[in-house]
């Protein structure tokens, strides 16, 4: 039985590259034997694709994607479905997360240099991923067809209207109607659920595989390929299995713990993971009083705001983002992490840090002449962190980088 | 640089950011409450598992409220399977149409049309009520009704001026008038301010509910509990699974809890090869 | 020493394997609830009611339950007396077989001495048979007494219902709950007083 089952084994290996594929991309690929909790959004942020790929195949069985049953086929799923509440708050809750983890995996990125030599390409499709899942929250939360669903599409829509000539018909082109209508929501659901999902698997592979050909960072920023042992293997690597598994597992429980919180006890995340205007079905005639978006666009939207510009806020909201994709390119720093970089770059990233989460904050609220000043000061802090990386990463003492780990 | 005093920097940064914000929520946050003239809405806990509380809320809204508002997402036989009420005393007593079943979902007894003639807009469904002006609101707003000539039914309401909905529990709550209070004037310490003799300094405030006696027939307090009730059954209806969700939510936690425990230990357990 | 770590490191294993696999069936439990008919679609099933005081003697009638076909005959004297001839043909006369909700009530296996209610799905493979009530040879039985024809596969049925031996059917086409109110049929309930 157990030859046969080995010869049936080999016959598939011979064919595949199965031992070969696990063993260099799992079992014997080797991960820095030392690194801390910042290196485990990467996993964290791989379980929620997948709670999302499996909880959303299962949201598709009983939603409606038209005008008139949109919304109320998430009633339907809320009340009539057997355990489907469990369904769609994990798939919001998911969402949510889904930013949040990918949110501090780019941190990490930041604060440990990890898109610098070699590991550009990583970066970039971590970038690619970051703008397709903006797209796909996008898209999904325009599913539900409730008040915000709504008027948060007019808004983003309205944007591609601010482009110069075509603007206008760009528009209607992506609505397919004079208002978001029934087919604006059915097409919206096909990109939501087949096309994006398709470009993020892809991409997601491409930073993976990108990832484990140049090899995983480490908080001290030190090249650990530079020490191999007579086999080649990294001194200061650890096998990924068990090690980093295991590891990942700790990080996994505490995770699944908060994801179990928040989605049993506050799946609402008092209105900025689902908002309290979503549960009120569209109604182009009528805006809500105050509308925001997600929590996850907000420092984004507050840029928008802060330009009084209708051209203008776009470009630097596209600017916000697309300046993220050539960060490799900006830092000149000799050390990799934020331990060895010198005092400008500290004082820059905290200053960014803050100023980001400043306009994530101010665009959940609504506007004030103090708000809008703010929004300005935090804009600029963004885009300087970025812009002037070149010159502060050039001209500052590092420390020296240790050579082993 | 040590560990320890990336540690430190890391916490400062931390404490430096929440302070900001912090701050800043302080200082702009003068957008006017939700509960409007009301100013902050009155504090409402729900209840969900107690069943009498609910059915007496269910018993409320059916006789007060369905005539004119629907709860079109619901069904019949849900809420009486929820709320632990036999079906054949749920039909007899709280059912008027006999040709409903209990599958059915309760569409409302009106005809749209002919309300927008009535009230000037449709009476809305109030099935997601709950969720998309918060309990507070709601509890707050359906006992802050007062008397004012000016609107068509004679009331309006500190928490939604200009309501178009008329109040429809007055005869239980009396009719509830705006008064103007003398209270005393606070000094910037937070005590009293009293003048040369003594006597605590007033001055007079106005915007104050009360109820003219005699005009109800339920005290203060009953009525509050009836607003409770019909509310805490409004939360129900906006979410029918919520009490099944936190319910079941502690045992996930404990469950993830316990795993975490675990691997930590096994992961513990596994560290020691390396190091 | 090694070996101590090592039932230690089994043991953990061992719980944190069985943790986590305890916990596969119960996050599967929402995926495979998610399945069952919802809310909607049992009150959409819920029942039917038909008022059968206008049908003929002999007459079959179709109604949708579940959006499935369901046969009401009004039975005959003389139908109801042919069921005696077609016994030694049938299969399986007292419906063992199958869960039969109205054993012994009635001849017509309903709960009216009148009418049969049958569902109207052929227990072969889903097709709906045809009731030809005539008393004559048929080119699938010389000597026909009346019942269903299945035109799929051919299956025969009496006039209520009971399968013939020797036909790919394996039971009787089994009855609905129902129940009578007067004239009223309800079929989908059983009224609580079978």
């Amino acid at each position: 039985m157990n030859s046969m089952f080995g010869k049936m084994f080999g016959w598939f290996n011979s064919r595949l590259p199965i031992v070969n594929t696990f063993e260099r991309h799992l079992s014997k690929h080797p991960v820095p034997s030392k690194v801390n909790f910042w290196y485990l959004f990467g996993a964290l942020a791989s379980v929620v694709l997948i709670i999302q790929i499996v909880s959303g195949i299962w949201l598709i069985m009983p939603y409606s994607n038209t005008e008139e049953q949109a919304f109320s086929s998430i009633e339907y799923i809320m009340r009539d479905v057997d355990y489907g509440w469990v369904i769609r708050y994990m798939h919001t809750t998911g969402a949510s997360m889904f930013f949040a983890v990918v949110y501090l995996h780019m941190f990490r990125g930041l604060l440990y240099g990890s898109y610098q030599k070699p590991k550009e390409l990583v970066w970039v499709f971590g970038c690619a991923i970051y703008l397709a899942m903006m797209a796909e929250g996008f898209l999904g939360y325009v599913l539900p067809y409730g008040q915000m669903s709504y008027w948060g599409a007019q808004v983003i829509i309205s944007l591609f209207g601010a482009i110069p000539y075509i603007g206008e018909s760009l528009e209607l082109w992506v609505r397919g109607d004079y208002y978001i209508s029934g087919i604006t929501v059915s097409r919206f659901f096909a990109l939501h659920v087949v096309a994006l999902p398709l470009v993020l698997i892809a991409l997601v592979f491409l930073h993976l595989v990108a990832l484990h050909e140049v090899g995983a960072g480490n908080p001290e920023g030190v090249d650990i390929e530079a020490h191999l042992d007579e086999d080649g293997v990294p001194l200061d690597s650890v096998p990924f299995f068990p090690y980093k598994v295991l590891n990942a597992l700790v990080g996994i429980g505490v995770f699944m713990t908060v994801f179990a919180i928040i989605m049993f006890f506050f799946p609402e995340g008092g209105g900025y993971f689902i908002e309290m205007a979503n549960f009120e079905e569209a109604n182009p005639l009528v805006t809500p009083e105050h509308i925001a978006p997600v929590w996850y666009y907000s420092p984004y939207y507050a840029m928008l705001r802060a330009v009084p510009d209708k051209l203008g806020g776009l470009i630097v909201m596209g600017s916000a983002v697309a300046i993220l994709f050539v960060v490799p390119w900006l830092d000149n720093s000799k050390a990799a992490s934020i331990r060895y970089k010198g005092v400008y770059s500290k004082v820059a990233i905290a200053l960014f840090g803050i100023s980001f989460l400043t306009l994530g904050y101010l665009g959940t609220v609504g506007v004030t002449e103090v708000r809008k000043t703010m929004s300005v000061i935090c804009t600029v802090i963004y885009f300087a962190f970025f812009i002037l990386m070149p010159v502060y990463t050039k001209y500052e003492i590092t420390k020296k980088v240790p050579e082993r780990l | 640089m040590n560990q320890k005093n990336i540690m430190n920097i890391k916490i400062i940064k931390f404490f430096t950011f929440f302070s900001l914000v912090f701050s800043i929520n302080y200082l702009y946050s003068a957008e006017g409450g939700p509960c409007k003239d009301y100013g902050e809405c009155d504090k409402f806990k729900y209840s969900l598992n107690d069943m009498e509380s609910l059915q007496r809320g269910a018993s409320t809204f059916l006789n007060y409220c369905y005539g004119c508002h629907s709860l079109q997402y619901s069904r019949w036989g849900r809420v009486a399977k929820d709320l632990q009420i036999p079906e054949d005393i749920f039909f007899d007593n709280l059912i008027f149409d006999k040709s409903i079943k209990a599958g059915d979902l309760m569409t409302g007894a009106m005809v749209d049309e002919e309300s927008a003639q009535w009230f000037g807009v449709a009476p809305p469904d109030l099935t997601l009520v709950s969720r998309v002006r918060g309990d507070d609101w709601l509890y707050s707003y359906l006992r802050t009704y007062y008397e004012d000539s000016s609107k068509q039914y004679g009331v309006n309401n500190l928490v939604y001026p200009g309501t178009a909905m008329p109040n429809v529990l007055a005869a239980l709550q009396g009719n509830q008038k705006l008064i103007c209070k003398n209270i005393p004037i606070l000094a910037s310490n937070g005590g009293e301010k009293r003048d040369d003799l003594g006597n605590t300094l007033t001055k007079e405030k106005c915007g104050f509910l009360e109820v003219e006696k005699g005009t109800g027939t339920l005290t203060k307090d009953e009525f509050n509990n009836v607003i409770y009730d019909l509310t805490n059954f409004l939360v129900y209806v906006g979410e029918p699974a919520k009490a099944t969700r936190e319910r079941i939510g502690w045992y996930v936690i404990f469950y993830f809890l316990i795993f975490t425990a675990l691997s930590a230990l096994l992961y513990r357990e596994y560290h020691k090869d390396y190091h | 020493m090694q070996e101590k770590d090592n039932t230690r490191r089994k043991v953990l294993i061992g719980l944190t394997s069985a943790v986590g696999l305890s916990g596969v069936p119960f996050a599967a439990t929402p995926f495979i609830a998610a399945w069952n008919p919802s809310a909607r679609a049992k009150a959409a099933g819920a029942s039917v009611k038909i008022d059968v005081s206008k049908m003929q003697y002999g007459q079959q009638i179709q109604v949708a339950w579940r959006k499935q076909p369901v046969f009401i005959i009004r039975q005959t004297k003389e139908s109801l007396a042919g069921l005696q001839e077609t016994l030694p043909k049938l299969s399986d006369p007292n419906s063992e077989a199958i869960d039969e909700p109205y054993r012994g009530l009635n001849n017509t296996r309903s709960k009216s001495s009148e009418y049969t209610v049958i569902a109207g799905v052929c227990t072969h493979l889903g097709c709906s048979p045809k009731y030809h009530p005539e008393v004559e040879p048929k080119p699938w039985d010389a000597t026909w007494s009346g019942g269903f024809f299945c035109p799929c596969h051919g299956s025969m049925f009496d006039m209520v219902g009971r399968v013939f031996k020797g036909v790919p059917a394996p039971t009787n086409l089994p009855v609905p709950p129902h129940y009578f109110d007067g004239n009223i049929l309800t079929i989908g309930e059983d009224g609580g007083m079978a």
